[in-house]
């Protein structure tokens, strides 16, 4: 009974009019969830019911597959940025990341030193913003309204401090090649403390309203539960890898960037359930708020130096030079766009809000890469649906989709 | 006798008054404010402004007007595969037998103002709501589309857990003051010896049960859109799912009635004089006013909970809410035994 038939017709045996129906198996009802359901975002979700308990299920992806990878062969090196950007656009500044590192692994640059700094910052401004987006989609399928706008609503305050910052509320183009675009406005840093501090204080409300709520937590304990053993066998990441007991990040497993001078932990829990997940995000927020305030210490305490490598500013027109060095802005010459770079692979990862994404990166020296290979981690945490939900109720669908944080777009690239 | 006499005789013929009047102008124009305040204290709790543009000047009053509008001039698309007769007539049925047990309730205690003058009027309200959640498995079935057959399912494994809870709870009301005869049990709580004060057990009971029966959170189960998409309502569009919708809410302000002249005193503290507005008018408007309170917190429940699974509900309801009814009603057997009333 396991696997469907795609494109199979079926016949019509009830004598309904319009009503084309297949036999699959007794007592078992196959109901597709998605991708035009509330609950399924872009995606579909196949299960098979008996009575209230889910007897198989598959998960059907692709929907909005976009040749990522493909489209990314046709555009110069910086200008796939942005094209990689649309996978997760709320988490922009992770997802790029290691792409930017890889480049500049072929290209033999480092960025300096303020620049990586820069790159944290945002990068854990994103993962905010990234969780309580989860957060908020959680809550509505759960159907709590609260804990669906309260996130949202505070989501915002991450997305217009990224937005004074960059420039761009949710595709910000940040890292490029070198260094990033631009250096923090005056008063930043202070600001950004006020919103740590207001966000330790939401936490709080969210605690009070949403995690310790009888009703979320009888809905979430031993729920969609992936053991240990499972998890690792099944390839998942991210914060649902850590939520089952592995302790595995890449910031601090491969630290790249400044993750290493950084004091921050790994946030691990053991029981793998629906409701680890979610204490597993609060303290991950908790964990990007200490960096955050590390990074504002450090901003705060060291000079405006440049922010891009030097090989890459020395070289351009002096008005150019004027902007950058007086402004902080880089304003990007246009042999930046057309640059080639060495033949060469390689390979770069990175940790989003969703877990660990990595890129492999080919170039033949033209303007172009030849082959970008990206592995997203919601592809990865796909799998869980087919092996995690059998023997659950159908009520608890929403309960583990949302505990997963699977971002469709993002797995299908 | 001028025509606008006979006129008046025809409106104020109790029968037609109770059931136009007070059981379906007055309680659309109460779901009508309720709904209106369920968005506008859901929006305050999770900060945002709510219905607002309509009518600035009066907060978005006239919002759920304007949608019902809407609704009305939408078009109703009526499937291929669906059994039409009972597609179109189930959820009309349902609205109908929603509002019916408004004229087994007395208003006041004057007999020339009740519809129906009867000695178990109690009993024969509760057999009446019973009545239309039927008609709602009705339509899920009639609908032919996987989310409304298991909406509908949902639907019947709901009035398992909470008729017995409703009817147990509210009848122990009857119990105590030993008379199924409303205005008898009105009678018997004045002084404030109400009976959501003496018999508490009862009355959460029955407010936890009327949960369970509208559907309101934490037990928005047979709706919930992120599995069933709207239960047994998928399949309808523009004015028939604005029917199914008006009927869950006045089954709730039905609901609120019986539960505000059964355990919060009906008409008193007033008590009812001679002639329309003092016999009949007044009284009426006070228990309309205790039915809106309880209904105002049934809204707000909203914003704090999320839902229950379907057999937490009913583990629930079975495990915890039966017994406790059934406490409530040993209850108001000893008060009766005592003689409190």
């Amino acid at each position: 009974m396991s696997g469907f038939v795609r494109g199979s017709v079926g016949y019509n045996d009830l004598g309904l009019p319009g009503m084309w129906t297949r036999r699959i198996g007794k007592d078992v009802y196959e109901v597709f969830i998605g991708p035009q359901h509330p609950g399924s975002g872009h995606t579909r979700i196949i299960i098979w019911v008996d009575g209230d308990i889910i007897v198989d299920s598959e998960i059907d992806m692709g929907y909005v597959h976009r040749t990522m990878e493909k489209l990314s062969e046709g555009r110069q090196w910086i200008k796939a940025i942005p094209l990689f950007e649309r996978m997760a656009i709320h988490d922009a500044c992770n997802v790029t990341l290691p792409y930017v590192r890889a480049v500049e692994k072929l290209l033999d640059v480092e960025p300096p030193e303020r620049a990586s700094y820069l790159r944290v910052l945002l990068c854990e401004i994103n993962r905010i913003a990234a969780f309580l987006y989860g957060f908020g989609i959680f809550g509505v399928f759960l159907g709590h309204s609260t804990m669906y706008m309260w996130p949202f609503g505070d989501r915002e305050v991450w997305v217009e401090l990224a937005e004074w910052l960059t420039g761009a509320r949710l595709t910000h183009t940040y890292p490029v090649f070198g260094g990033v675009r631009r250096d923090v406005p005056a008063g930043f840093t202070d600001a950004l403390r006020k919103a740590i501090r207001y966000m330790r204080r939401r936490l709080e409300d969210y605690r009070k309203i949403f995690v310790d709520n009888p009703v979320i937590r009888s809905r979430l304990e031993g729920v969609g539960v992936i053991p240990k053993k499972i998890a690792v066998e099944l390839g998942i990441t991210g914060p649902n890898l850590r939520a089952s007991g592995v302790e595995y990040d890449v910031r601090m497993n491969h630290p790249y960037e400044v993750y290493d001078r950084l004091d921050f932990e790994i946030p691990v829990f053991e029981e793998g359930d629906a409701y680890a997940r979610v204490l597993q995000r609060v303290e991950e927020i908790k964990q990007s708020l200490r960096i955050l305030e590390q990074v504002a210490d450090w901003l705060d305490k060291h000079e405006k130096t440049p922010i891009m490598a030097e090989k890459f500013w020395k070289t351009a027109p002096p008005l150019y030079k004027k902007v950058f060095q007086e402004q902080g802005r880089v304003k990007l010459p246009a042999t930046f766009a057309i640059m080639k770079v060495p033949a060469g692979k390689a390979y770069e990862r990175g940790e989003t809000a969703r877990g660990e994404i990595s890129y492999y990166v080919e170039s033949n020296g033209a303007n172009k890469p030849y082959r970008v290979r990206i592995h997203s981690p919601s592809a990865r945490n796909a799998i869980v649906f087919k092996y995690i939900l059998p023997g659950h109720r159908v009520m608890d669908l929403p309960a583990i989709y949302g505990s997963i944080d699977y971002f469709p777009p993002e797995a299908d690239r | 006798m001028g025509a606008l006499e006979i006129l008046w005789k025809i409106i104020s013929w109790p029968p037609l008054w109770q059931l136009i009047v007070l059981g379906l102008i007055v309680p659309l124009l109460v779901v009508i404010y309720i709904l209106w305040f369920e968005r506008k204290t859901a929006a305050r709790v999770q900060r945002r402004i709510g219905p607002l543009h309509v009518s600035p000047k009066i907060a978005g009053g006239l919002q759920l007007l304007a949608d019902l509008i809407r609704y009305s001039f939408q078009e109703i698309i009526i499937p291929k595969t669906v059994d039409k007769a009972a597609f179109i007539s189930a959820p009309l049925i349902a609205l109908i037998l929603s509002i019916l047990p408004v004229v087994g309730v007395p208003f006041t205690d004057k007999p020339e103002w009740f519809p129906i003058p009867m000695d178990y009027s109690l009993l024969v309200v509760l057999a009446l709501v019973t009545l239309s959640p039927i008609f709602l498995i009705v339509a899920g079935w009639a609908s032919n589309n996987k989310f409304s057959i298991i909406g509908g399912m949902r639907e019947a494994f709901m009035i398992t857990a909470y008729e017995l809870i409703i009817i147990v709870s509210v009848a122990s009301a009857g119990v105590a003051v030993g008379s199924y005869n409303i205005v008898d049990i009105v009678h018997a709580q004045t002084g404030w010896k109400l009976l959501g004060l003496l018999n508490p057990i009862a009355f959460f009971t029955a407010f936890v049960g009327v949960l369970l029966a509208t559907s309101g959170f934490p037990f928005e189960i047979p709706e919930s859109e992120h599995e069933v998409v709207a239960g047994a309502f998928t399949e309808y569009s523009g004015l028939m799912y604005g029917i199914n919708m008006g009927a869950a809410y006045l089954k709730r302000m039905v609901y609120s009635i019986v539960l505000s002249v059964a355990f919060l005193g009906g008409w008193l503290p007033y008590t009812p004089g001679e002639g329309f507005v003092s016999g009949y008018l007044i009284p009426s408007i006070v228990i309309m006013v205790k039915a809106t309170i309880l209904m105002m917190i049934f809204s707000f429940l909203r914003a704090v909970y999320g839902r229950y699974r379907l057999d937490q509900a009913l583990d629930l309801a079975w495990k915890i809410m039966f017994p406790l009814a059934a406490i409530g009603f040993g209850l108001s057997l000893a008060e009766a035994y005592l003689g409190i009333f």
